[in-house]
């Protein structure tokens, strides 16, 4: 994990404002200086960094040089304090498409199908308590 | 919520402006995550979407617990000591070392800029 920036001018990697806006989309945060907005992105930084590093090994584990969604399940749960605040926002694990599948005995969601424009599968995760038929819950797969 | 085969394409819309303000953009969460794989890896645009979403969890979970320290010290501002206690308490201690590097140059940086602005000479280390 990469510890030091280059120290003359600290450049966090995503726009400020976003992280901002984020930042404040809880109700109960008031005012956040410009300090902390910046450590902030700093830290989101460097927990990109943490999981992916967590997940490439995973993934290198598993001999995949693709990093799929699994990968980064499996790292998230490997560290308690990440785990503890994650573990319940990531997708359930490979819900099936539409289409029956007839010979999956992996965990392999059908996520590599490409999605229209406009169309997000993570927002599977938003309706996965109030959208996912019992049909789908049934052919969950472990 | 949104049924993306029957909603209209307002709601649809809506609900793309609702997840550009909720994420980092994709482009910077993937370049980061590219810096750590090796050359030859990939990353499924599904792992880069899932990233995005546990990077906006984080961000809302340390801001949180940050937030609730100065609530219970009666305090309304959100400061650089906050955070970095928040990623104490919340258990990212291997982030603590780096934070509190970037917070001190932080610091530095700021006390120089106005050091500038106002033509004196403070020092950073005058306010040690």
């Amino acid at each position: 994990m990469e510890e030091e920036e280059n120290t003359e001018t600290i450049r966090p990697e995503f726009p400020t404002g976003r992280v901002k806006k984020i930042m404040k989309l809880d109700k109960d945060i008031n005012k956040v200086n410009s300090e902390a907005l910046f450590l902030v992105s700093c830290s989101a930084e460097l927990f990109i960094r943490f999981l992916a590093e967590k997940s490439a090994e995973v993934a290198k584990g598993k001999k995949r040089r693709i990093m799929k969604l699994e990968h980064i399940r499996i790292a998230v749960q490997s560290h308690r304090p990440t785990n503890d605040f994650l573990l319940d926002s990531l997708p359930l694990p490979a819900q099936p498409s539409d289409h029956p599948i007839t010979d999956q005995s992996h965990s392999r969601p059908a996520a590599e199908k490409p999605v229209p424009a406009g169309t997000r599968r993570i927002d599977d995760f938003f309706n996965k308590s109030a959208n996912k038929s019992p049909s789908q819950i049934d052919n969950e797969e472990s | 919520m949104v049924d993306n085969m029957g909603a209209s394409a307002s709601n649809e819309d809506n609900y793309m402006i609702n997840e550009q303000e909720r994420l980092l953009p994709i482009a910077n969460v993937g370049r980061i995550m590219k810096q750590i794989l090796p050359p030859n890896a990939k990353i499924s645009k599904e792992a880069k979407e899932t990233m995005q979403e546990c990077v906006s969890e984080f961000i809302s979970f340390v801001t949180c617990e940050a937030s609730e320290k100065c609530r219970k010290e009666r305090r309304k501002t959100v400061n650089g000591d906050d955070v970095c206690w928040a990623l104490e308490t919340l258990g990212f201690d291997d982030y603590a070392g780096p934070i509190k590097r970037f917070l001190h140059r932080y610091r530095e940086l700021e006390v120089d800029r106005a050091n500038q602005e106002n033509g004196r000479n403070i020092r950073p280390k005058d306010l040690e």
